[in-house]
């Protein structure tokens, strides 16, 4: 359908604009004022490096603001787009990072690494990034392993459920049996946050996440077939099994790339793609690019809230979604209680 | 001139086991271009194994499915599949996709990785909602459809699929009778060869060109209605006393059950 191309015109151009606008505006918000004139101009400074501005400034908003915007912008984009994939290919709305394990994996994993090094230490970029992927890597085998042949989705979930809350056992006592400041340190790590963000931190996130959105998009046509059921998406030529697999190693390494980055952030896997569905009834590729894009500009924003709401003091990430996502899903429950009435 | 034509479809000496329990045994027929054959059985007779090896889902342990004149294992899933389209009972979370969605998924089998729908491709989606009458609920969510509705778009997606076998298994199941025989004649219009199961025999005689009859894992019947369906291979096979006389309106067989007790002498 034309009109089809069209809204993907349309969605491309409000979602640029939604982007770019989100990332200016976020850079004025922080413990220091600055206004939207001088945060122009620092992006200005930042583009053609010979603007008028303030070198303290310029520097609060390029080197600290704009990277931990973006690595908000990265991961609300990557765990949204996860959740969306897993959530067709189990065909079950409540599919997400944290359901299957992965993200508890992918924690333990660096908790582990953080506990053992140091986070000042060893266990900077690439170690706490390997620790998070093989988290999330043995996680997945497992959920595979234990879901048997032809990769039942019934026995997949509940292998997720069983291997998340044995990763989240193994996390808590890492953070019980290290000393109490750093145990605070984890802790805060564990509930999300983006204060680590750096220029050189956001090349892999930006690169896996850009690879997974070009993969997902190229198999959309398959991953709707699998909404039909398992025997129609053979019928139709696809390896159910393998499509599963694929996707499922795809979005856990999406996730482990952004635990790894940012921490345990729940939620918007599970929040987003549910909005978007109910938004835009369209075909799978352009709601996976609206799940992107709208994960991604939530998340700025959660990010600002989480700098702002408290002054002097910034709170975890994932309180701020997880207190968002619960309330969502409550309005959600009562607004079908009504119309069912 | 009187040579047969070259089967569309020819399964031979089929056999299928699970853990040394025998599913399928020795089963041998063929489907000619353009017929409509009819699977019927009681039920656990094994009619839904017997299509899932028709549709390459299932590898047979003996015997094989030839479609056009090539063994299917030795055919990609997706080469099957732009020959096959399958209509199964299925119900799933669709996730908000609209019919015209579920109707393009027919394309699945003839598209690449990346590839966009052509526009003479969106031009046969349009002319195949317009054929089946779905236009006004087109950009309607599928989950929302009645259960007539969902199968009529299913048959839309198969059309899409542009196969040489329609396979089906128990396409009528949850219609209304309505909807029952309007279905079975939109699939007779689509001019293509068709294979389904049925649990009706009456509808089964009505539309079938031919039918085959399946107990146990085993062919026990194939022919034309008038010679399958007899008063002693109802009873035998499907446990159901019945008289079956002449249809008044088309002449084929028709199947009258006896609901209390046995079915009376003629006299």
């Amino acid at each position: 359908m034309r009109t089809d191309a069209a809204r993907l015109v349309l969605l491309l151009l409000v979602g640029g604009v939604a982007i770019v606008a989100s990332l200016v505006l976020a850079g004025g918000f922080g413990a220091t004022e600055i206004g939207y004139g001088d945060v122009l101009a620092a992006y200005c400074q930042l583009l053609h490096g010979d603007c008028e501005v303030d070198a303290i400034q310029a520097r609060i908003i390029n080197d600290l603001r704009l990277p931990r915007a973006m690595l908000a912008l990265l991961a609300g984009a990557g765990l949204a787009l996860a959740g969306a994939v897993l959530q067709i290919v189990t065909r079950n709305p409540l599919a997400d990072p944290y359901l299957f394990g992965i993200s508890s994996g992918a924690s333990f994993g660096a908790v582990l690494v953080i506990a053992a090094f140091g986070i000042e230490g060893m266990a900077s970029g690439w170690s706490i990034s390997s620790g998070a992927f093989a988290g999330a890597a043995l996680s997945v085998l497992l959920v595979i392993s234990l879901a048997g042949q032809g990769v039942q989705v019934e026995r997949m979930l509940l292998a997720g459920v069983a291997v998340s809350f044995m990763f989240s056992a193994a996390t808590s006592l890492v953070l019980y049996s290290s000393d109490p400041s750093a145990s605070a340190t984890l802790l805060f790590w564990t509930l999300g946050s983006f204060s680590r963000a750096s220029w050189a931190g956001l090349l892999v996130p930006s690169v896996v996440i850009a690879a997974g959105l070009l993969v997902f998009i190229a198999y959309a046509r398959m991953l709707q077939g699998v909404l039909a059921g398992d025997e129609t998406a053979h019928a139709l030529g696809i390896d159910v099994k393998r499509l599963r697999i694929g996707m499922l190693l795809l979005s856990s390494l999406i996730t482990a790339v952004l635990v790894a980055a940012c921490g345990g952030i729940g939620f918007i896997g599970l929040m987003i793609p549910h909005i978007v569905r109910r938004l835009m009834p369209a075909h799978t590729a352009q709601q996976l690019i609206a799940t992107a894009i709208f994960g991604g500009v939530f998340m700025v924003w959660v990010d600002v809230l989480a700098r702002t709401l408290i002054a002097q003091a910034e709170l975890p990430v994932g309180v701020i979604t997880a207190a968002l996502g619960s309330a969502f899903f409550l309005l959600v429950l009562r607004r079908r209680a009504w119309s069912d009435r | 001139m009187n040579a047969a034509p070259k089967p569309l479809m020819q399964v031979s000496n089929l056999g299928w086991r699970v853990a040394d329990k025998t599913i399928l045994s020795d089963i041998s027929f063929h489907i000619e271009s353009g017929r409509f054959v009819g699977l019927l059985g009681p039920n656990g007779a094994g009619k839904s194994s017997l299509m899932r090896c028709m549709y390459r889902v299932i590898q047979p342990s003996a015997g094989q499915v030839m479609l056009a004149g090539k063994d299917i294992w030795q055919q990609s899933a997706r080469g099957v599949a732009q020959q096959v389209a399958v209509i199964v009972q299925e119900h799933t979370e669709h996730f908000g996709l609209r019919v015209r969605d579920v109707v393009a998924m027919g394309l699945i089998p003839h598209k690449r990785l990346f590839e966009w729908e052509t526009a003479a491709e969106r031009d046969q989606i349009e002319q195949v909602i317009q054929a089946l009458d779905l236009i006004a609920l087109a950009d309607r969510p599928f989950a929302q459809l009645s259960g007539g509705e969902k199968q009529r778009c299913m048959l839309a997606r198969a059309m899409v699929q542009s196969p040489q076998l329609l396979i089906m298994d128990e396409p009528t199941n949850h219609l209304d009778v309505h909807y029952q025989i309007e279905l079975l004649h939109q699939v007779r219009e689509m001019g293509v060869t068709v294979f389904a199961s049925f649990h009706d025999l009456n509808l089964a005689a009505a539309f079938c060109d031919e039918l085959l009859v399946l107990d146990q894992g085993r062919l026990i019947a194939q022919g034309k209605a008038g010679e399958v369906l007899t008063e002693d291979l109802i009873s035998t096979h499907f446990r159901t006393c019945a008289v079956v006389d002449e249809h008044p309106l088309h002449g084929h067989p028709r199947v009258t059950y006896a609901y209390h007790g046995a079915a009376p002498d003629e006299n």
